[in-house]
C-alpha cells in the first residue's frame, strides 16, 4: 500500500468480462450484513432477455451478460442531499455513503432519489431463516432504509468487502481511487472503466469494466 | 330540528371515520408499513399522493382571497372566511398525511431540531408551517368585530408569495430528483401551481354550492359566475402546461422519459390519464367557459366536482408514472420487501401498486379530520355575523370602511 497524504476514496471496479452471474456476491452479502428475508443489498441483474438468465436475441445470435448492482457510493449522492434527518451521510474517511439507522425517520425520500434503485426498506419486522442473526453486523430495526455499506466494518479492520473476497471469478477489484497505483485505479484507467448512468452527474465510486470482445455463447 | 339532527349525524359519521382511520394507523404502527401495498419499487403511494393533492387543494382559498384583496375585487369578500378555512384545513390534512408514511413517525421531530437543509422536505416543513400560521392569522383577522383593511392587505401581500412557494416546494420534492425523469422537469413547479389553483378553487366552489343548497351560506350567482370564469382560465393554463410537458417528453424521445410518459398515454396508467384529460380538463373547461352552461347551478357543481377529481387523477399519474418504471429495470428486478412463501411474488421489475384497506382507512380518517375542521369552522367562524358589505364602488387605494351587517 502506497502511503499517501490525500484522503482515501474507496471505490470498486466490477469486471463484466469475468462476472459469471452466479450470485455468490449477493448471497455472501446477505450473510455478512445480516440482511433479512425479502431484502437484497446486492443483486446480479441479467443483461439480456426478459427474465433471469435469459439471453437476448434469437439462436444462434444470442447474447447474455450480467450486471452486479449495489450502492454506487456516489460522490455527489442524491440520497445524501435529500435526506431530511441527516441519517444518510457521506463518511469523510473513504467517502462511503452510510445510513445512521438511529436517525432514519423512514420517509423513503432517499429511495425515490436513488437512480440505481439499490436502497431497500424494512417494511416489516426483519425476519431471518434460520431464526437468528447470522451477520457480522447488527441487524436493522423495522421502519428504516438500508443498503450496501462497502462492508464498512471490514474496511475498518483493513479487510476488503466480502463480495470482493468471495467472488469466484475475481470480478471485483476494490481499493483507494485517490491512490493512482491502487489496483482499482489501475484497472479503471487501463480498462476504461465506466460509471453507471454517468449522465445523471452522481459520480459513482463504482466502475464497470466492459467486455473487451464478444464471445460466442 | 331536522337540521340539528343531520348536523349531529354528520359529526358522528366524521368522528367514526376518524376512529376507523386511527385504529388502522395503530394497526400499521404495530405491524409496520408491510401492511401497505408499497414495495421497494413503488416506495411512495397513497399517502404521498394525498399529501401532494391536499397541498394543492389548499391553494384555492388563500390565493383567491389574497388576489381579490390586492386587486380590490370586493365581490369575493363574502367567500373569504370560507376560502381561508378550506386552505387551513387542507394544509392540516396534507401535513397529517406525512405521518403514516413514515417508518418512524416518533422521530419526525428530528427534522425540526436537526434538519438537513439541502433537503426539499425540510423546506416544505418550514413553508407548510408558515402557510398554516398565515391561514390562522387571516381567519382571526376576518372574524374580529371590525375588519382591518390594512391588516388584510398586508396579510395578502405575505400570503401570495408564500402560497406560490408552498406549491413550488412541494413540486421540488419531486422535481429536483435526477433519478425520476418524468418529475425532473423545470415545468413541474408551474404545473403544481396551476393544478393547485384548479383543484383549490374547484373545491371552494363545491363547498359553496353545498352550503348554499343547505341554506348555510348566501352567495349571489354573479359571484359564482366570476369564479367559474376564473376556473376556465385556470383549467386552460393547467391543460396547456400538461400538454407542453407531454409533448416535450414524447417528441424528444429520450428513452426513460419517453417510457414513463408512454405509460400514461397507452400503458398501465392510460385508464387514469385519459379520464383525467377528458373528465378533468375538457368537460369542466367547456362548462366553465360557456356562459350558457356555467349559469346552470347543477352543471357548475358537476364541473367543479370533475375538476377536483381530475386533479386527484393527475396526482396519481404523476406519482405512478415515475414510480412504476425504475431507471435500472432488468431481470429479476428489485425485491418486493417482505418474507414471501416459496413460489410467491418476490421480484418486481415494473412497479405495481394498489393501496390496501389499511391505507384507505387511514386516508379516510385523515380526510374526515379535514371535513370535521371545515364543518366546525363553518359553524363557528364562517357563519358569525359578517362585518362585510362593502360600498358598491370603493375608490382604489383608499381603505374601505367596514360597517356591521344590517
Amino acid at each position: 500500500m502506497a502511503m499517501t497524504k490525500t484522503r482515501r476514496k474507496f471505490g470498486m471496479a466490477v469486471d463484466l468480462e469475468r462476472c459469471l452471474g452466479c450470485w455468490t456476491c449477493a448471497v455472501v452479502c446477505k450473510e455478512e450484513n445480516d440482511v433479512p428475508m425479502g431484502l437484497w443489498w446486492n443483486r446480479v441483474l441479467t443483461e439480456g432477455g426478459d427474465g433471469l438468465d435469459k439471453p437476448d436475441g434469437t439462436y444462434p445470435h444470442l447474447d447474455l451478460d450480467y450486471l452486479p448492482l449495489a450502492c454506487q457510493h456516489c460522490e455527489d449522492a442524491p440520497c445524501v442531499k435529500v435526506c431530511p434527518a441527516e441519517a444518510t451521510y457521506k463518511r469523510e474517511d473513504g467517502g462511503i455513503v452510510l445510513v445512521d439507522y438511529s436517525k432514519c425517520i423512514g420517509c423513503r425520500y432517499c429511495m425515490a432519489a436513488c437512480p440505481y434503485s439499490v436502497r431497500v426498506f424494512n417494511w416489516a419486522e426483519p425476519q431471518r431463516i434460520p431464526d437468528f442473526s447470522y451477520g457480522m453486523v447488527e441487524g436493522r430495526p423495522r421502519g428504516v432504509v438500508e443498503k450496501c455499506t462497502f462492508c464498512v466494518h471490514r474496511l475498518d479492520q483493513g479487510l476488503e468487502p466480502s463480495c470482493v473476497v468471495s467472488c469466484p471469478a475475481q470480478a471485483r477489484i476494490f481499493g483507494d481511487l485517490n491512490d493512482p497505483d491502487s489496483p482499482v485505479s489501475v484497472a479503471v484507467r487501463e480498462r476504461g472503466g465506466t460509471q453507471m448512468l454517468a449522465d445523471k452527474g452522481t459520480h459513482p465510486q463504482v466502475y464497470y469494466l466492459s467486455k473487451r470482445r464478444k464471445r460466442p455463447l | 330540528m331536522t337540521g340539528r339532527i343531520a348536523y349531529r349525524g354528520w359529526l358522528a359519521v366524521l368522528v367514526a371515520v376518524m376512529g376507523l382511520g386511527f385504529a388502522a394507523w395503530l394497526y400499521q404502527l404495530a405491524n409496520g408499513l408491510a401492511v401497505t401495498g408499497l414495495s421497494n419499487v413503488v416506495s411512495w403511494g397513497l399517502y404521498i399522493i394525498a399529501f401532494m393533492y391536499f397541498v394543492g387543494l389548499s391553494a384555492g382559498g388563500l390565493i383567491v382571497v389574497a388576489g381579490a384583496q390586492l386587486a380590490g375585487a370586493h365581490q369575493f369578500r363574502p367567500l373569504s372566511r370560507l376560502a381561508v378555512l378550506l386552505s387551513g384545513a387542507s394544509i392540516v390534512v396534507a401535513a397529517a398525511f406525512i405521518l403514516p408514511d413514515l417508518g418512524h413517525p416518533e422521530r419526525a421531530y428530528r427534522v425540526l431540531i436537526s434538519g438537513q437543509f439541502y433537503s426539499p422536505l425540510v423546506w416544505d416543513f418550514i413553508i407548510i408551517a408558515t402557510y398554516l400560521v398565515i391561514a390562522l392569522v387571516d381567519l382571526w383577522l376576518m372574524t374580529r368585530p371590525r375588519e382591518s383593511e390594512r391588516a388584510l392587505t398586508v396579510m395578502a401581500l405575505i400570503s401570495l408569495p408564500v402560497a406560490v412557494l408552498v406549491h413550488s416546494i412541494t413540486a421540488w420534492i419531486f422535481g429536483l430528483l435526477v433519478a425520476r425523469p418524468f418529475w425532473n422537469s423545470p415545468l413541474l413547479a408551474p404545473l403544481f401551481i396551476s393544478s393547485a389553483l384548479v383543484s383549490g378553487l374547484a373545491l371552494l366552489l363545491v363547498v359553496v354550492l353545498v352550503l348554499r343548497k343547505l341554506r348555510l351560506l348566501e352567495i349571489e350567482d354573479a359571484v359564482l359566475g366570476s369564479l367559474g370564469k376564473l376556473m376556465a382560465v385556470f383549467i386552460a393554463i393547467d391543460g396547456f402546461f400538461l400538454f407542453a410537458e407531454v409533448l416535450t417528453a414524447i417528441a424528444s424521445n429520450v428513452p426513460d422519459l419517453r417510457d414513463q410518459t408512454m405509460l400514461l398515454l397507452n400503458g398501465s396508467l392510460a385508464p387514469f390519464f385519459w379520464p383525467e384529460m377528458l373528465l378533468g380538463v375538457v368537460v369542466p373547461f367547456l362548462i366553465f367557459a360557456l356562459p350558457g352552461l356555467r349559469r346552470r347551478n347543477g352543471l357548475l357543481a358537476a364541473a367543479s366536482t370533475l375538476a377536483v377529481l381530475g386533479v386527484l387523477l393527475k396526482r396519481i399519474n404523476i406519482m405512478m408514472a415515475s414510480m412504476s418504471l425504475p431507471l435500472i429495470e432488468r431481470a429479476p428486478g428489485q425485491s418486493w420487501g417482505r418474507l414471501v412463501a416459496p413460489g410467491g411474488r418476490f421480484w418486481l421489475r415494473l412497479g405495481d401498486y394498489a393501496p390496501t384497506w389499511v391505507e384507505w382507512s387511514i386516508a379516510a380518517g385523515i380526510v374526515a379530520l379535514g371535513a370535521l375542521l371545515v364543518t366546525l369552522g363553518v359553524r363557528y367562524l364562517v357563519r358569525r355575523p359578517a362585518t362585510v358589505p362593502e360600498p358598491a364602488t370603493p375608490r382604489p387605494g383608499r381603505p374601505v370602511v367596514a360597517r356591521p351587517a344590517p
